[in-house]
């Protein structure tokens, strides 16, 4: 491939830690590769692991879930359901042979304006090893 | 191996109690090794009764299959205990739903059969095709012995048993009101031999095997009917609104059911192997099950069905579950 | 079912801060396009009064339903649009943002490329709105009163306040009488008010303020409800006095077969008291209590052939037969003010705490000092005839406070200032006696306390600077090994008497309110509060509220400050009688719910709790959600195997379309 791969990552945030981590990056003028789009839930909690497959199969290259710190939830026990549910996800994805780099879990926290960056580089760059997704995607029939 | 008479007049004794209405147990299928399921309304019925090394079937599944038919105005529903027969792993799948409150325990009476495995079909039609008269099996001193219609014969439990049951550690009933025959070995490791091997190869080698397997997947969703976990009134990769999968069948769609299916069983799997067995394009289902219930156990110490009290894994978490895998 | 989705999309430029990196022409064509926007327009300044017009014109002229901004985080001005559509006859939920500013313009500098996820990000708000619902912003009644928990000064200013303004207070506390640490103070600094003076007429006006019912030697043993609607259970524990008929002589103290006998908690152990005590003399209600831990009859069956407080009180008040007994009732709001205990000195053996007398922590040296303490302020060493006036006398700051090997990192905040008041004190009674204080770092940051600190070094208290390794008994002397860190010389201090300045802890039960309340500590252990700066005294739990040192070490000042922080945002609850509740909150579809409960269980706040419905003549279970209590986090919808519990705003089939937008190429 001559043109460098660029992955498309949807990410989904918690409003609390990391979405406001993400403000703070862009408050703090932090520069990060352009390719992740942030959907915002109250609380890591709320994602449901089906809707990493389902963004792997609409399309996304990679996928990142990011919550607040263990013990800092605003509602005190979702980033410790979510930290569960995607540990098994995490496995099982691996297991029918989806790269690692697919799917990416943080901990973000409000005041990780650099640390947000720091994550959102480290998946991009990972996935751009990776290449596109091509296991099962979606196909889209354009008439 | 149990006495079915035994077993018949257990059943004829249960089915004329006041408080049951039914009892599901095995019965001779119309040919060959078949079995089906038999529902025991009357003592007569219980003559049919077998348990034996061809009793597949997990009856655990029709516990929530029961349709609730609209009660006419003044008529009290039918709240009778339902008796039901239970291989070791048939009763996880009992003690999972009322864990999770599927069903209460104290609407079915459960009549406990410890099993020493269970025939794969596929095993046996290999050795013997297009069988059609009845044939009957029992298990005799940890073999397996078959009465075939050119005579008897005897197979090592481990030539001719479904691999669920080679790594099974539950063969006798993990809850029973009453249990007929003797406890029996348990002889299946703990350990995850079924799986390391494709484990230990590399993402594309292991996404090279699933592609050609779910390719082949027709979502007759067989897999999800049979099993006694999937009780949903609506099944969320059935709704078109929201469509979480879409009905067209193609790998991105098959993939994604696959990945939903065995993740909606993460933490609840009691390894029947039900899904596996009907699957008509011998999709390796128990796989992902198995993989699922190793990490379950080695992350969470946690295993479903064995105990009623128990809550389900995915509805709390330790402080200090494992996170190296967070950034 | 709400009609077609006729979608406005307006793109703010933020002044440059947007259309200096993202094109807002471009973007503003592209939105045009896609599906159901009837309206699409930029805007240099959205949130100004203009740019809002604009929405609402397009509102009512173009018979707009949904509306979404491309503009900063929705974290900063999603309410700001919520009003606009609000004034323009549209319900605030038909609003989404798509967050071009933070995410996208500030953060990335190639125009292209910003432009190209601001329209992916336009696009997938652009998908989530058209499948948004209408909300209804609930309210719930506020019950017109409020429980404090503590009766320290936190917890006396706050109800006296919340009594004031006209509002019913159940003040709780766990000792027999009010007061709490400020009582046992002898001066404070850096004013050297009399801290009882100060006190004490507080503490009668709470006990006798018709709006207030004192609940002393009580512990609240439930809190179960909500923000507006809590019940409270508090158990009453037996006194053993009949609380009417005790007119506080003091009889029965006197009498009392263990009469001097039991050490006295109010002063630290250094003085002594009855099983039948009033804790202090100015104590409210001034009501005797039989302590049950020494009191012979309660603990022996037996004391003499009768008790001789019985024998001796003249009203007969005393009654062994009392029991614990339960009150229950009804609050709006709750404040928590449970106050600290001191540092264990013992855990710092190097010391000498528990191995030699005179060596004091701060409080022990306050009750000590102090002319209601058990030496009439006396400041004397030994006892009998023993007794004698020490001469040299050394204070130690930081005493586990800025810690790391006793677990605590943080300062204290008092220590420094009650070290300078103590040895002001001591230089007082003893103008012979020389004082020095070993520090690490002074800290003299509130008002008038430099000052203070100035003043105390000009009466000849001499500050060396040092962290004592070692004190040790030599000669009948106690021997401070310390570094003077100034002129890098050892010392070895032959002194009288040492006062180690311990710091301040979270009380060692507060794991017991913490289940209370569900309450969260900071990594210092003490309780935290919603917000650092913004939130000081609120907590995650909508409607309790933190006062005083439950929520961190502060002064008498900053604590009545916080007390009546408090007490004003619970009268914001209270005087509104109204509470809003969430209204992006989760929701069941029982038609499709199995009734397995994961999600009653997954719910942090017992939201969620199980019903049985009749569906078609049959019982069966259904989860049904508590409006009031819920607080919107979705953890339920994420965990229901059925998708049967959805959170509103938030749900599957408004997540899926964005999804689905940002997944495909733009």
């Amino acid at each position: 491939m001559s043109e460098k791969f660029e992955p498309n990552v949807v990410a989904f945030l918690c409003n609390w830690c990391s979405y406001a981590g993400a403000d703070l990056a862009g408050t703090s003028r932090i520069e990060y590769p352009p390719n992740l789009h942030v959907i915002r839930v109250m609380c890591s909690g709320r994602v449901n692991p089906l809707f990493i497959v389902n963004a792997l199969q609409q399309g996304a290259d990679g996928v990142l879930v990011s919550g607040c710190h263990p013990g800092d939830c605003h509602y005190m026990e979702g980033n410790f359901l979510a930290r569960r549910r995607f540990a098994l996800m995490r496995e099982l994805l691996n297991f029918v042979g989806v790269d690692e780099s697919r799917f990416n879990m943080s901990w973000v926290s409000a005041s990780e304006g650099a640390k947000w960056k720091d994550v959102v580089t480290g998946v991009v760059n990972n996935l751009r090893e990776a290449g596109a997704f091509t296991e099962f995607p979606r196909k889209k029939i354009d008439w | 191996m149990p006495d079915l008479e035994k077993l018949r007049a257990l059943a004829k004794e249960t089915i004329s109690r006041d408080d049951i209405k039914c009892l599901i147990g095995w019965r001779p299928g119309t040919y060959g090794y078949r079995t089906s399921p038999h529902f025991v309304r009357s003592p007569e019925d219980a003559d049919q009764l077998i348990f034996s090394p061809l009793c597949s079937s997990n009856l655990a599944t029709y516990l929530t299959l029961a349709e609730k038919r609209p009660v006419p105005r003044g008529a009290q529903p039918d709240t009778r205990k339902v008796a039901i027969l239970v291989k070791g792993c048939d009763s996880r799948a009992v003690v999972q739903q009322v864990a999770e409150q599927g069903i209460k325990r104290e609407a079915v009476y459960v009549i406990g059969c410890p099993c020493e495995g269970i025939i794969d079909l596929r095993k046996l039609e290999d050795k013997y095709p297009h069988t059609l008269e009845r044939v009957e099996a029992r298990w005799e001193n940890g073999k397996i012995s078959l009465d075939l219609p050119g005579g008897r014969a005897v197979f090592p439990r481990e030539e001719i048993v479904a691999g669920k049951c080679l790594t099974c550690r539950y063969p006798n009933p993990v809850i029973a009101d009453v249990t007929v025959g003797e406890d029996v070995e348990v002889r299946g490791s703990a350990g995850f031999e079924d799986i390391n091997w494709l484990e230990v190869k590399n993402a594309q080698e292991r996404w090279a095997f699933w592609r050609d397997k779910v390719n082949s997947c027709l979502r007759c969703y067989s897999c999800r009917n049979v099993c006694p976990m999937c009780y949903c009134e609506e099944c969320i990769l059935e709704k078109q609104n929201p469509a979480w999968i879409q009905r067209s069948v193609n790998i991105s769609e098959n993939t994604a059911f696959q990945l939903a299916r065995a993740f909606h069983l993460a933490g609840r799997c009691i390894e029947c192997g039900e899904c596996e067995r009907v699957c008509p394009v011998e999709i390796p289902l128990t796989h992902l099950n198995r993989k699922l219930v190793k990490e379950v156990s080695e992350q969470f110490a946690f295993t479903p069905g064995v105990d009623p009290e128990a809550k389900p894994l995915l509805v709390g978490y330790r402080p200090n579950d494992k996170e190296d895998f967070i950034l | 079912m709400s009609s077609k989705p006729k979608i406005g999309v307006y793109i703010c430029h933020c002044g440059i801060n947007i259309a200096k990196t993202v094109d807002v022409e471009e973007l503003t064509r592209y939105a045009v396009k896609l599906p159901n926007v009837r309206v699409a327009r930029d805007y240099s300044y959205m949130c100004s009064d203009p740019g809002q017009l604009m929405i609402r014109e397009d509102i009512r002229k173009n018979g707009l339903n949904r509306v979404v901004v491309a503009s900063c985080s929705p974290r900063m001005h999603e309410l700001t649009f919520r009003k606009a559509l609000v004034e323009a006859g549209l319900n605030p939920y038909y609003l989404e943002i798509a967050n071009i500013r933070e995410h996208c313009s500030w953060v990335h500098k190639d125009k292209q490329e910003a432009t190209a996820k601001a329209k992916k990000l336009l696009q997938a708000a652009v998908a989530k709105v058209r499948f948004l619902e209408p909300l209804q912003e609930k309210e719930v009644d506020v019950e017109a009163s409020a429980l404090i928990i503590g009766g320290g000064i936190a917890g006396i200013q706050a109800s006296l306040d919340i009594a004031n303004a006209g509002f019913k207070v159940y003040l709780v506390e766990k000792t027999p009488s009010i007061g709490g640490r400020m009582s046992q103070l002898d001066k404070t600094f850096p004013t050297l008010d009399c801290s009882a003076c100060i006190l004490t007429p507080k503490m009668v006006d709470a006990a006798s303020h018709p709006n207030i019912t004192l609940l002393t030697y009580s512990q609240v043993e439930s809190i179960t409800g909500y923000v507006g609607n809590f019940q409270v259970k508090v158990r009453k524990k037996a006194r053993y006095v009949d609380f009417s008929k005790c007119t506080g002589c003091g009889l029965c103290a006197e009498e009392c077969r263990l009469a001097d006998r039991v050490k006295s908690e109010f002063n630290m152990g250094i003085g002594n008291r009855s099983a039948i005590y009033l804790p202090f003399p100015q104590a409210v209600p001034a009501k005797y209590t039989v302590d049950p831990h020494s009191c012979l009859f309660l603990t022996r069956g037996k004391c003499g052939k009768s008790p001789k407080c019985v024998e001796a009180c003249p009203a007969g008040a005393v009654d062994f037969e009392q029991k614990d007994e339960i009150v229950e009732f009804k609050t709006g709001t709750v404040i928590v003010a449970t106050g600290f205990d001191v540092f264990d000195a013992a855990r710092k053996p190097e010391y000498g705490y528990s191995d030699y007398d005179n060596v004091l922590t701060g409080l022990e040296m306050e009750r000590l000092i102090s002319s209601s303490g058990p030496t009439g302020g006396k400041l004397v060493l030994g006892k009998g005839d023993g007794e004698y006036v020490p001469k040299e006398i050394a204070f130690i700051k930081c005493v586990g406070s800025r810690d790391k090997s006793t677990g605590n990192e943080y300062c204290s905040r008092v220590c420094c200032m009650y070290t300078a008041k103590l040895a002001h004190l001591v230089k007082d009674k003893l103008p012979e006696a020389n004082v020095r204080i070993y520090y690490m770092d002074v800290r003299a940051f509130g008002k008038g306390f430099e000052e203070f600190y100035d003043r105390v070094r000009r009466e000849g208290v001499r500050y060396i600077r040092g962290n004592p390794s070692e004190i040790f008994k030599r000669n009948g002397k106690l021997v401070i090994m310390v570094e003077d860190t100034l002129t890098a010389k050892p010392l070895e201090d032959e002194v009288d008497m040492v006062v180690l300045a311990v710091g301040l802890e979270p009380r060692r039960d507060a794991r017991e309110v913490i289940d209370l309340l569900r309450l969260s500590q900071s990594s210092d252990r003490f309780f935290l509060e919603a917000h650092p700066k913004l939130a000081p005294v609120d907590t995650a739990t909508e409607g309790v509220y933190l006062a005083g040192c439950a929520q961190g070490p502060k002064d008498i000042p900053d604590t009545v400050a916080q007390a009546k922080g408090a007490a004003s945002s619970a009268l914001v609850l209270l005087s509104s009688g109204k509470v809003k509740v969430q209204a992006q909150i989760s929701w069941v579809n029982e038609a499709t719910c199995r009734g397995c409960g994961y999600c009653v269980e997954i719910c942090p706040y017992t939201a969620i709790e199980l019903v049985s419905v009749n569906k078609m003549g049959h019982e069966v279970n259904v989860a049904r959600v508590n409006e009031a209590l819920c607080k919107g986090c979705g953890a339920c919808a994420a965990g229901c195997l059925s998708g049967s519990v959805q959170q509103k705003s938030f749900m599957d089939s408004q997540i899926l379309p964005q999804i689905a937008a940002l997944g495909g190429k733009s």
